[in-house]
């Protein structure tokens, strides 16, 4: 349904997207995870037409978005990121120009606005400037334009930043509730929302994508993981300890070292428990002044996945 | 073409949903007015022509055009709304024909709403009416070039007021430039390109009350070749 080969995206010397590839199939709710600046706005500003890629391919229902730009549009429901508005237009008079831009006509029309205000949940909103709704509902009628159309691909660019807990649920049900029957693709920096809503995950790295599968096989992956965070005092390890901390498991990168305490991360290989780390550390004659279990960070899913699948590294494989 | 009144309605919303179009409208009637009755002595002259009236407008326009199109994409793409509407199907030819005929629209009310002056004065004195007519009819074609220009400038623009300031500086070189030969003596070329660039030197025969299909031409062409300047710039946008 969706295809994207080799997409490239250069802003002036920045590299924003390097040689993407996926596929989107039909009914599939892919989440795009990354941190900023992984490429997951542009990418999805490459598959709306907003901007074309320096190079690579999109094509959407087998049309090329370069070629009939006009014609996948018409396929699309697009959030973008912070969902812009027109201030000085009320929900309706937005909603009318989206419906006209849109091409509704006849009876489908005034129904298509009823009940996209009805799904959204903007019903008692409806006469009130943009301009002066909270952020939730700002997001909702960036949401109801996306949808007024019914189309059978959404493309929703971080939809739920910038609202409080309760909005963050009603969104991600009602993202759920649209998905049952569309293609959607979202972009979000949290991982659980990856889990509460996708079926399967694009994880971006500097404009890569980085590993990809099912929500449950990356969450499998993670979960059959621990992470320690662990604080030395005194000297470095030796090399002797430095060997047998390899057996417990992987240091991450990033480990500080502050005045006598040096900190790093331990992604613990299966089966290693708190007492295993204590015992390395009593052997080698090392002080443990702190011993965390941590919950994974998007950075170390990142360094685990990227140094796990090397060959996944070009992003060739969805 | 419905695609195209789609963009022209909203854009209307938008001028009188904000103060801007008000401002336009009081700015153009209050001062246009106080020229012809106060500056240039209309009443004094006790001659049955609105000349000055019309001949002030151009000059009006080099401000007041740029304050209605300062906004049309700059701000689009300041606020990021440009995502948005780039982003519903339509063709580029579309959204700037759109553009166009809104902030077009706004200014065509501007004039339309002058028209209760000469009608007010009519009865005062022997006016030509054809003259009138194609006084009205030269400033509306003007208008539309400025406008078209104006738009343009707003596309390239990184914001309002850039675009405000830089309309205003095209608009002020195009509408005056054929001045440069009342100061200096160019070689008669140089002088008639000048003369042909302006955009108030081509108004000066409708002003006259002559219809000369040159300066109709003229003002077709500025407009259209800004029109179809605007929609690459937005395709490059694409690109960049």
């Amino acid at each position: 349904m969706i295809e994207a080969v080799a997409l490239t995206k250069r802003y002036g010397a920045v590299e924003a997207v390097r040689g993407a590839s996926f596929r989107v199939d039909q009914g599939e709710i892919v989440g795009l995870l990354g941190p900023n600046g992984a490429g997951k706005t542009t990418i999805m500003k490459i598959l709306t037409g907003y901007h074309y890629p320096t190079a690579g391919t999109v094509t959407v229902n087998g049309v090329d978005v370069t070629e009939d730009p006009v014609a996948v549009k018409r396929a699309l429901g697009y959030l973008p990121e912070n969902a812009p508005l027109y201030g000085d237009l009320t929900v309706r008079e937005y909603l009318d120009f989206v419906a006209d831009a849109r091409s509704l006509t006849g009876a489908g029309r005034p129904e298509a606005v009823e009940r996209t205000l009805e799904v959204c949940g903007l019903a008692s909103q409806v006469d009130r400037p943009i301009d002066e709704l909270s952020k939730g509902f700002r997001q909702r009628v960036g949401l109801a334009q996306a949808i007024i159309h019914d189309p059978a691909i959404l493309i929703l660019d971080e939809p739920t930043t910038g609202l409080d807990p309760n909005q963050i649920q009603e969104i991600r049900h009602l993202i759920r509730d649209l998905g049952s029957n569309k293609t959607v693709i979202l972009s979000t920096h949290i991982l659980q929302e990856v889990e509460a809503v996708c079926d399967r995950v694009l994880i971006l790295h500097e404009g890569r994508i980085a590993a990809s599968g099912t929500t449950e096989e990356i969450g499998r992956e993670l979960k059959g993981d621990v992470m320690y965070g662990i604080r030395l005092v005194g000297p470095a390890p030796g090399a002797a300890a430095r060997q047998a901390l390899a057996g417990l498991g992987k240091v991450l990168p990033g480990g500080t070292e502050n005045g006598e305490t040096r900190d790093f991360r331990l992604s613990a290989a299966e089966g290693v428990q708190g007492e295993e780390i204590y015992r390395w550390a009593v052997e080698h004659g090392l002080v443990l002044r702190e011993l965390v279990r941590e919950r994974y960070r998007l950075e170390d899913i990142f360094s685990t996945l990227t140094t796990r699948t090397p060959g996944e590294k070009e992003g060739a494989s969805p | 073409m419905k695609l195209v009144l789609s963009i022209f309605r909203k854009e209307m919303r938008s001028y009188f949903n904000s103060p801007i179009a008000y401002i336009v409208i009081v700015f153009f009637l209050v001062f246009t007015s106080a020229w012809l009755f106060f500056v240039s002595q209309f009443v004094l002259r006790d001659t049955a022509s609105l000349r000055p009236y019309f001949a002030i407008m151009p000059i009006v326009f080099i401000g007041l055009v740029p304050a209605l199109t300062m906004r049309s994409w700059a701000e689009e793409f300041k606020l990021g709304t440009a995502e948005t509407l780039f982003t519903l199907p339509y063709r580029e030819t579309e959204l700037v024909a759109g553009k166009f005929l809104g902030a077009f629209g706004l200014l065509f009310l501007v004039i339309l709403l002058t028209v209760p002056l000469p009608i007010t004065l009519l009865p005062l004195g022997n006016f030509e009416r054809g003259e009138i007519l194609g006084e009205y009819l030269g400033i509306a074609l003007l208008g539309a070039a400025a406008t078209a220009v104006g738009l343009f400038i707003s596309s390239v623009a990184r914001n309002q007021i850039s675009a405000f300031i830089l309309g205003a500086v095209a608009l002020l070189f195009l509408t005056l430039v054929h001045q440069v030969n009342a100061v200096v003596d160019l070689p008669a070329w140089l002088a008639s390109v000048f003369n042909y660039l302006s955009l108030q030197y081509h108004v000066q025969s409708f002003i006259r009350g002559v219809l000369d299909t040159r300066d109709l031409v003229y003002f077709l062409a500025i407009t259209f070749l800004f029109l179809y300047l605007n929609t690459k710039t937005l395709v490059l946008r694409k690109w960049r």
